[in-house]
């Protein structure tokens, strides 16, 4: 059962998005496992977020991470029973702990019986659940999402001699949404684990669901059409959850799916990330200030969702040629870093290691507005292996301390799915969950700290947001409000220490009370109210009039 | 006392605000707000294009315009509260500063000096607001030998109108690649830029409450550049179009060059005296530099006030001139106007006899700067008649040979500057 009534739940979540397989094996077989991560759930308590993200966990044999399901309706056994997923699901959710669960609605794995009978015959029953074609020519605009991988979006089909249509990899052939009986099956699919008490889904591709020629076939009205019949179906019978959108766009174009607040609850924003990385590199808040000055809108019961770095590549599609250059050369310099059109690294490697700029990220993220999500093991700064193929650098096993395996596995070594971080900067014997919690500054302990304080006030996650423009634009600074409380946030983008001058005048009369040491700053005068701040640095205000 | 300070607090409060850049490009203005816009949006455009990941700014130091000046060039900054054409990986700043006193390019250069001296700007660059032709390009070409080969000094190449510029030609140019040993066309820039290390050079020296702290202070930079041995360069930027303006104070334009350039001989004898052959400067994409579309020139009264000024300053050229060059000189007055000519060599050794009479300072400095005037008009009208038909190569070889000639004449000068007259 849902753990609490309140519809904007979501709102106020902090996310801790995790692979089942990469977070604990409880049975020594080298890949982590449901019953694993039920045993982890009270770290995740202790650390302060109340929402976990899985991964795809259904059968599949995982040449995209999962992605690629097999079986819609079960759990693939690698990670254990559907009993040791319900076990896991009771147990977060007795720890005021919500489950979001990956659905990937656009395509299948090209093992699922369904494309297996669908290929099996022209006029198999399923034949229409997947988008055939005699010729490859059609849906000539649209374009090749894995330009590394993929000549076309068509791949012939040596059995039934025709071709499909893939957006993605060739083994994830596309689902025909224009076909009825497959809509109600995925209906039927979203049901089963939402009868389970599954909280809220990720839909996985969502922009690419239908097809039409003359069009690039992304985020047509068709498309829109099934999002909405899904959320209305959902707000029927499971008032209460929630859907997320993976829809890599323009954030004028990810509107859309927000609707009138009818299509989904949240969507990731996915231009503001690299922004964030490039406001800091460049010490200038221009690109995250005019990205956000570009989102529209959304409805009131909507919500952005906030990263900085999750399991896929971090995604350049949404800057401009100009800015990918940059950010390729300030953070990927080597070629194996690159991938499709982004960066297949982790937070702290992209950052250097830099403990500052790690905590000046990690500020932006949680007070920006949106609901923030932490990528496992970003909490202790795990690093990543850019010489495992694919995404796989920056999937590698959760470093829970220095002994056998990272406290992984108890497996042996070379049965475990991916080799473990060994290098003596980020390798387990160097970063690990044990030797962070040692010490009460670590990074461990701060993020649990920054958590903790933005969970204390529904400010971060409900409030209105309202740009201050100092002169001095290494420094973004701005307002959160939320009803009679106010927020005011500063950050120092710079690797030198910086003096601002804020326009407060509208807040005359407040005193600023810090946030995370509770100290009080002089009270707002007439005049521009002067702040001198470290390299780096960030300050959360919170405006008190007394 | 408190001590001087060169910026005001605002300013200083802006500069705060702009922080640590690699690019500044300065604009020394004065009422230019016809021209300023499209000069400053060419700076814009320039950075943009060619440096699009620095960290930079635009400085216009001004001199008091009551003409909008200032407003056209903060017009110009690209931030996050205003929509630009451009996309901008960066905060573009452009400020705007009024600089005490009276306008003076020296005073303005001085401000933009100190302006990169805080802001540690590793390349900076300084254009004219009248550089109405000023190109993008113009920008990437001043600063590129800066920021790729660590050049110091960077120097303007024009196309200029044969007629135009004749005090560069005939007498700047000369004596910089004679004297100096420095082979650079134009040695008094308006379009330069310049290395942190040779801006703050030049900010620390001792000259910003003298003459050539106000006036001809950008040919002294590039004497300073000369004398501290930097590294320069030059660049070719194109066709230089001017405003349509009142005629130039010749009695000014000599102070700012000849005099600076007698006042620098003098201060630092010992850069110069050893020198003996001129050292090339390397020139970035250098073509021809002559355009010879018709111009219309008053021989007739060059000719007038060449004779008129000579007669008049008789006495004084008594005093500044040697016997042979004086009777040369009075001999040259002689000449009718169409068989008018005032050699080389005759020329060559005039300067450097004014060089000398300066150094003794036998009357007042200021007087023998602007005795050189009305001698200075005789040879401008020789360079008018020798090349009113000649081309581009002809032009160029006679400039080549004055050159020569002051070169030649180097001795002659080193022996009158150690006694002989």
């Amino acid at each position: 059962m849902p753990i609490s009534q309140d519809g904007l739940w979501y709102k106020d979540a902090v996310i801790y998005q995790l692979h089942v397989r990469s977070f604990y094996d409880s049975s020594g077989d080298g890949n982590g496992d449901f019953r694993g991560l039920a045993q982890k759930l009270d770290y995740l308590q202790d650390l302060g977020i109340n929402t976990i993200w899985l991964m795809p966990f259904f059968p599949s044999p995982l040449r995209d991470d999962g992605y690629d399901i097999a079986d819609y309706r079960t759990v693939n056994p690698i990670y254990g029973t559907l009993e040791d997923f319900k076990n896991f699901l009771d147990a977060a959710h007795k720890r005021n702990l919500r489950v979001i669960m990956e659905m990937v609605l656009n395509h299948t794995s090209d093992q699922h019986p369904w494309f297996q009978e669908s290929r099996s015959s022209r006029s198999n029953p399923r034949r229409d659940w997947y988008v055939w074609s005699d010729t490859d020519t059609r849906y000539k605009g649209t374009r090749i999402i894995f330009l590394d991988t993929e000549l076309s979006n068509w791949a012939w089909d040596p059995v039934s001699k025709q071709y499909y249509w893939h957006r993605f990899f060739s083994h994830q052939p596309d689902l025909n949404w224009d076909n009825p009986q497959l809509r109600e099956e995925m209906w039927d699919v979203m049901k089963f684990w939402l009868n389970m008490g599954v909280d809220a889904f990720r839909l996985d591709a969502v922009p690419y669901l239908v097809e039409r020629e003359g069009t690039n076939c992304e985020n047509l009205p068709e498309t829109h059409e099934v999002i909405k019949d899904v959320r209305a179906r959902m707000d029927r019978e499971f008032p209460g959850r929630m859907l997320l959108a993976e829809a890599n766009q323009w954030p004028a174009d990810l509107r859309a799916y927000f609707a009138n607040g009818d299509e989904f609850h949240m969507a990731f924003h996915f231009p503001l990330m690299p922004r964030m990385f490039m406001g800091v590199k460049l010490e200038d808040r221009k690109p995250i200030t005019e990205i956000l000055k570009q989102t529209p809108e959304i409805p009131d019961s909507c919500q952005w969702c906030l990263f900085l770095r999750n399991h896929d590549e971090l995604t350049l599609e949404m800057v401009t040629d100009m800015e990918r250059d940059y950010m390729y050369d300030e953070y990927a310099k080597e070629k194996g870093m690159r991938l499709n059109l982004g960066i297949r690294r982790r937070l702290a490697p992209l950052l250097d290691n830099d403990r500052r700029r790690i905590e000046l990220m990690n500020g932006m993220l949680m007070s920006m507005p949106g609901t923030p999500i932490i990528y496992y093991g970003d909490e202790i700064g795990m690093g990543d292996n850019i010489n495992l193929g694919d995404r796989n650098g920056v999937r590698t096993p959760m470093q829970w301390d220095g002994g056998w395996n990272g406290g992984f596995s108890t497996a042996d070594p070379e049965m475990l799915y991916s080799p473990l971080m060994l290098n003596p900067v980020y390798g387990y014997q160097a970063i690990n969950v044990t030797s962070h919690k040692r010490f009460d500054h670590s990074l461990l302990a701060w993020m649990k700290r920054l958590i903790k304080i933005r969970k204390a006030t529904p400010v971060f996650g409900r409030g209105s947001i309202q740009f201050l423009f100092p002169a001095n634009h290494r420094v973004l600074a701005y307002v959160r409000k939320l009803g009679s409380e106010t927020i005011l946030v500063v950050n120092n983008l710079s690797s030198s220490a910086q003096a601002v001058e804020l326009d407060l005048k509208p807040f005359k009369g407040n005193i600023l009370v810090e946030m995370f040491g509770k100290n009080v700053f002089p009270r707002i005068g007439d005049l521009p109210y002067l702040l001198t701040m470290g390299p780096y640095q960030f300050y959360w205000f919170k405006l008190r009039r007394l | 006392m408190p001590e001087e300070t060169i910026l005001s607090d605002e300013f200083v409060r802006e500069l705060i605000n702009v922080g640590e850049v690699d690019i500044l490009v300065g604009v020394p203005t004065h009422n230019d707000a016809r021209t300023v816009g499209q000069v400053v949006q060419a700076v814009r455009a320039g950075l943009l294009k060619y440096f699009p990941r620095a960290r930079s700014v635009i400085i216009n130091a001004d001199g008091g315009s009551r003409d909008g000046t200032r407003e056209l060039v903060c017009a110009a900054s690209i931030n996050d509260t205003t929509t630009s054409d451009l996309s901008a990986l960066r905060t573009l700043h452009s400020i705007s500063t009024q600089y005490e006193g009276n306008p003076a390019n020296g005073t303005a250069l001085r401000t933009i000096l100190a302006a990169a001296d805080l802001l540690q700007a590793k390349a900076c660059a300084v254009v004219s607001p009248e550089s109405a032709s000023l190109e993008p390009e113009w920008i990437e070409r001043l600063l590129g030998p800066v920021i790729r080969e660590s050049a110091d000094l960077v120097l303007p190449v024009y196309v200029r109108h044969k007629f135009d510029g004749l005090l560069i030609r005939n007498l700047v140019y000369p004596v910089t690649r004679a004297v100096f040993g420095c082979s650079v066309r134009e040695p008094y820039p308006s379009d330069y830029a310049f290395s942190s290390a040779l801006g703050s050079h030049f900010l620390n020296q001792e000259i910003w409450s003298q003459e050539q702290g106000r006036h001809g202070t950008e040919l002294w930079l590039t004497l300073a550049a000369i004398i501290g041995s930097y590294k320069i360069s030059q660049s070719f930027l194109g066709a230089k179009s001017r405003l349509e303006s009142s005629p130039s104070d010749l009695v000014k334009a000599m102070r700012e060059t000849a005099g600076l350039l007698f006042c620098s001989m003098d201060c630092y004898p010992a850069a110069w005296r050893e020198v003996r052959e001129p050292l090339p400067v390397p020139c970035n994409g250098c073509q021809p530099t002559v355009s010879l579309e018709p111009m219309r020139v008053n021989r007739k009264r060059l000719y007038q006030m060449f004779t008129f000024g000579v007669a008049q300053l008789e006495p004084v050229f008594l005093s500044i001139l040697s016997s042979p060059t004086h009777d040369e000189l009075k001999r040259v007055t002689t000449l009718p106007e169409e068989d008018f000519m005032f050699p080389d060599q005759l020329w060559a050794r005039t300067v450097y006899e004014f060089a000398v009479a300066y150094h003794r300072a036998v009357i007042g400095r200021d007087h023998i700067v602007q005795a050189l005037v009305p001698i200075f008009r005789g040879r401008a009208l020789t360079f008018v008649t020798q090349n009113r038909e000649a081309g581009e190569e002809a032009i160029e070889k006679g400039i080549e040979a004055v050159c020569d000639t002051f070169e030649r004449e180097k001795p002659y000068l080193l022996q009158l500057w150690d006694g002989g007259k």
